[in-house]
């Protein structure tokens, strides 16, 4: 029998802000010693009280805007109570059944070219626990985490494959980066991912079972976990086996994933509405204020820049991977104001690896848009060939000079002075009676050689089609 | 000495303000007083029965502390500078709030070592005001309690007229203290009458704010949408000097209202002719579920009188008085508050799990959820359990909408009785409801402790203010037949204190009343 799988996303968003969501503490405290970002109010001391920082909720409204979600008008905090040491006040600070926003959809574009709709069930706020790490016998807490603030965002049970659920968060993480709201780093915990699976007969119209798998900590073994989940599935109901609700979880460095906990009861959380907080009144006002500078999308840029410029997908896609690369391609394009195709091959090849090897983005870059116009513009124009042109991208970056400046400084523009490389042409032909024998006695491929000598004689300068016809005319 | 500690607070601050009486001089003869009248104070494991003629208000003494305090607000007198409204006022605070480096223990083992990290904002805000904090005082368990015996400390405090009596409570020790002369004011809270109750009780002044005018911060929770901290104090100009210097807006409490405050010792000068006061036969009658079903009593005629008393002498100065107002639904107040109350405090005293401070067991344990039983289980009296497993039951997810969410409509429709009766479009509109503070006078001790359910109904007429969020303040009128003091009661309009304390003034002046001290 054929089987498709029925997957479901509960992810949790740490979001960038500058403090936590309740306190004036810091909120990243990535790489710090433990509990040197806490205070009286994230530590849960008695008689505290959270107030909420507000940066949380406009967050919240960017990100429910973009999944194009209803955000309401009026939302409540509740307290989610239970026990665990490193929930210092024995509740969680979140949203229950009236939640900032409620719906929405994500549209996936495939590789394999259709288009997969996520929706989204509900995105509510709340506030992170702490660390427990146990050592020599003891438990260690670490309430640096207490209080940093997530988005918990659930989608419908709408994704049919293991590629689809990693696509999904490839692209929540472009867009929450794109956004501004969140660092987006799965490795730093910054999203993560507890997935629902569950298969069923290809075409059926109804749910079976399922299972939650926890902790898995980068796309790659969301994927790999959800493929593995979905072949033992398979192989329990092959086998006339049932599907127990369990929750599972990701052993990545054995790949292979085990039973946390039976799920036959559900814990009662006992919520109640927060008395401490007010409700969240998200009013026209503000919420217009919060999205005065709305970004377009990545995936609306991505179809624009396809019909609007004529790109290949491939192009497209990787030009909007990142908000500030994307907008750097739309400013060349325009200082340019040539053939977008062109530009793209030099934001793709050369810029893209600058911000590889240096670890920047698009918009700390010191070769600038109209610099990146002007080397391609001078390579157009012969000014300086086309290794000329790259190796000046780079040097623009290292000082921050105009391309003409370094070029004229340097020496850096090309000989096409016949009269000048028919000289160097010459000297280089003397020099070498070997190879002009055996250039002369049919091996002609050394032609390449001789223009390489002449190249590093004018260091990178000379004309090559120029000086090849003139070598040509001598060895002839 | 004893002409000093009948000068009222305002009086104290503007002695020391004109340079006519030092700080520390005012201090200096508090902690006398406090040395001869209030004996050992509460402890772990004291002697309940020790020392029966004394008032043991408080739990912990912080005289260097005060000194400190005083010679600095001395200091400022002697720069030339102004160290306040409040200046070298003594006063005692109630141990639910935390004061930074002072044992901060809601009168409870499972906090009892507990030293506090930072100051409660209403605290800070009387340091600040030049007051001179003498330490904090006693109180039920978490605030459990309306008679103060539920306290871990003992001897639990003792009412100053009668010490054979509880001073009430939760806010026994700070009533107590006041009424002795041991401080001229003292903070509280009110979460079901817990201000209101122990004033009446002890002879003095109580008032409970609006939900949202004083910060809740520093405050150790009970029922959080329920606590509301207020001055107790022995004349109503002192607590509203109080509530002037402790309302207001803090960005620590995002309940805090930032609704202006006015000017209250202004209002109190302002003529109460022409004001509209209303007698509610709901507030002459106490109903009590007894074995299912609803047991109607009359509320003591001397207590009823008190009332009737007090009503005649504001008609004689030019207030309307307003009869057979409904308040309906003020029956309902104590069973609804039996629910809201213990799910929020169940939530609450979640945090003391003895993990991060507090009491944590001695006894090995073999896993963590053990150290959690044991902990909680010897760290918290009856009261907090009682209260505990109430709450837990009633918030469940199976019961949830049969306790909780209907205690929640109940106190929706309190609040509208409050709404229809001061609406100044409506048929009484109303400036404030006068009401008996308590269904008795003070108990004995150890009479009604035991019995919880009864316990509660010493707030049936306090508690339907907490419910609708309004201000409510309690003035001694008279001493019953036993010589016990009798209070009343003003209820209003939210963050309508200006209007209470003016009324609150008048039934003071008419009645004249004779403190204790």
């Amino acid at each position: 029998m054929e089987y498709e799988a029925i997957i479901g996303l509960e992810t949790h968003i740490q979001l960038n802000t500058e403090t936590k969501i309740f306190c004036n503490c810091k909120a990243d405290s990535w790489g710090e010693p433990p509990n040197t970002n806490i205070c009286p109010v994230c530590t849960g001391q008695p008689g505290v009280l959270p107030v909420l920082n507000k940066a949380v909720a406009e967050k919240a409204v960017l990100l429910a805007t973009a999944m194009h979600a209803e955000v309401q008008r009026v939302s409540y905090f509740d307290r989610k109570n239970y026990f665990y040491p490193d929930l210092p006040k024995g509740y969680q600070i979140t949203q229950f059944d009236r939640p900032i926003a409620i719906g929405g959809y994500l549209d996936l574009p495939m590789p394999e070219g259709y288009t997969r709709r996520v929706h989204i069930i509900k995105l509510h706020i709340e506030e992170d626990a702490g660390k427990t790490k146990h050592a020599n016998g003891y438990r260690l807490i670490d309430f640096n985490r207490c209080g940093v603030p997530l988005i918990e965002m659930v989608t419908g049970p709408d994704l049919r494959s293991a590629d689809e659920a990693a696509q999904y968060l490839i692209r929540l993480r472009q867009l929450v980066r794109w956004l501004g709201i969140s660092e987006g780093n799965m490795e730093k915990a910054h999203i993560r991912c507890d997935a629902n699976v569950s298969i069923r007969p290809k075409g059926a119209d109804y749910l079976n079972p399922k299972t939650e798998i926890k902790n898995v900590n980068s796309i790659d073994a969301v994927r790999e976990a959800i493929a593995t989940e979905i072949q033992r599935q398979i192989r329990e109901v092959e086998a006339g086996g049932k599907i127990e609700p369990w929750t599972l979880e990701w052993d990545e460095d054995a790949g292979v994933l085990r039973k946390m906990r039976s799920k036959e009861t559900e814990a009662d959380y006992r919520y109640f509405r927060e008395p401490d907080l007010l409700p969240l009144v998200m009013d026209e006002e503000w919420k217009a204020r919060i999205l005065a500078d709305f970004p377009e999308l990545p995936l609306e840029r991505r179809a624009r820049f396809m019909a609007q410029y004529g790109l290949p997908e491939y192009d497209a896609d990787i030009l909007t991977t990142e908000r500030a690369l994307s907008d750097y391609y739309e400013a060349a394009l325009q200082a340019y104001n040539g053939d977008p195709k062109r530009v793209s091959n030099w934001v793709i090849n050369e810029v893209l690896r600058l911000l590889n090897e240096r670890g920047l983005s698009a918009d700390q870059l010191k070769v600038t848009p109209q610099y990146l116009a002007m080397i391609i513009r001078l390579v157009d124009k012969g000014t300086v060939n086309t290794s000329t042109g790259k190796a000046l991208v780079v040097k623009v970056e290292d000082t921050g000079k105009p391309p003409k400046k370094i070029v004229e400084e340097e020496g850096l523009a090309q000989v096409s002075d016949t009269g000048a490389l028919r000289q160097i042409c010459e000297k280089i032909v003397a020099a070498n009676p070997k190879e002009v024998e055996k250039y002369r006695s049919g091996k002609t491929s050394l032609i390449g050689w001789f223009v390489g000598q002449v190249m590093r004689e004018t260091r990178g300068k000379a004309n090559p089609k120029e000086v090849q016809k003139i070598l040509r005319e001598l060895l002839g | 000495m004893m002409e000093l500690l009948r000068m009222e607070a305002h009086e104290i601050a503007a002695a020391v303000r004109a340079g006519k009486l030092s700080a520390r001089d005012v201090l200096e003869a508090t902690l006398e007083r406090i040395a001869s009248v209030d004996g050992i104070p509460g402890t772990i494991g004291g002697d309940p029965g020790a020392e029966p003629d004394k008032i043991h208000a408080f739990i912990t003494l912080t005289a260097e502390r005060a000194r400190a305090q005083a010679d600095a607000v001395d200091a400022k007198i002697a720069a030339g500078e102004d160290p306040g409204p409040l200046a070298g006022v003594p006063f005692t605070v109630k141990d639910i709030f935390v004061v930074e480096g002072t044992p901060s223990t809601a009168g409870s083992r499972i906090l009892a070592n507990y030293i506090g990290p930072y100051t409660a904002t209403p605290v800070e805000r009387m340091e600040a005001a030049g007051g001179v904090m003498l330490g904090k005082v006693n109180l039920d368990e978490f605030t459990f309690g309306s008679s103060n015996e539920s306290s871990a400390f003992k001897p639990t405090p003792r009412n100053p007229w009668d010490t054979s009596r509880v001073p009430g409570g939760s806010s026994g020790g700070s009533a107590a203290a006041v009424a002795a002369g041991e401080g001229w004011l003292s903070l509280g809270t009110d979460t079901a009458g817990s201000i209101r109750q122990p004033a009446a009780f002890c002879g003095v002044v109580g008032l409970k704010p609006t939900y949202g005018r004083v910060s809740r911060y520093g405050l150790i929770a009970f029922g959080s949408s329920l606590d509301t901290p207020g001055p107790v104090a022995r004349s109503v100009r002192d607590a509203a000097l109080m509530l002037q210097v402790i309302a207001g807006r803090d960005p620590h409490d995002a309940t805090s209202a930032a609704v202006p405050v006015p000017d209250y010792l202004a209002a109190l000068e302002k003529d109460v002719r022409g004001l509209r006061v209303g007698l509610s036969p709901d507030y002459f009658r106490i109903v009590r579920a007894e074995g299912g079903e609803l047991v109607e009593e009359p509320l003591p005629a001397e207590i009823k009188q008190a009332v009737l008393d007090t009503a005649e002498r504001l008609a004689n100065m030019g207030v309307e008085i307003v009869e057979d107002v409904p308040m309906p639904h003020n029956r309902y107040g104590i069973p609804a508050y039996f629910v809201i109350a213990r799910v929020e405090a169940a939530s609450n005293l979640h945090r003391y799990d003895g993990v991060k401070y507090g009491y944590r067991t001695p006894d090995r344990v073999a896993d963590m959820r053990e150290m959690y039983r044991k902990s909680r289980g010897q760290g918290f009296g009856l009261q907090p359990k009682l209260r505990i497993l109430m709450g837990m039951y009633v918030s469940a997810a199976q019961y949830s909408e049969r306790y909780y969410q209907r205690a929640l409509q109940v106190r929706t429709l309190i609040r509208r009785d409050f709404e229809a009766v001061f609406d100044p479009e409506g048929k009484y509109r109303l400036d404030a409801l006068l009401t008996p503070t308590t269904p008795t006078a003070a108990f004995p001790m150890g009479a009604v402790y035991g019995d919880s359910v009864l316990m509660q109904y010493a707030d049936q007429l306090t508690v339907a203010a907490n419910h609708a969020g309004v201000p409510g303040i309690s003035v001694p009128v008279a001493l019953n037949s036993e010589g016990l003091p009798l209070g009343v009661q003003l209820l209003g309009r939210d963050f309508d204190e200006a209007t209470l304390l003016r009324l609150a003034r008048a039934v003071e002046d008419a009645a004249a009343f004779t403190a204790k001290v």
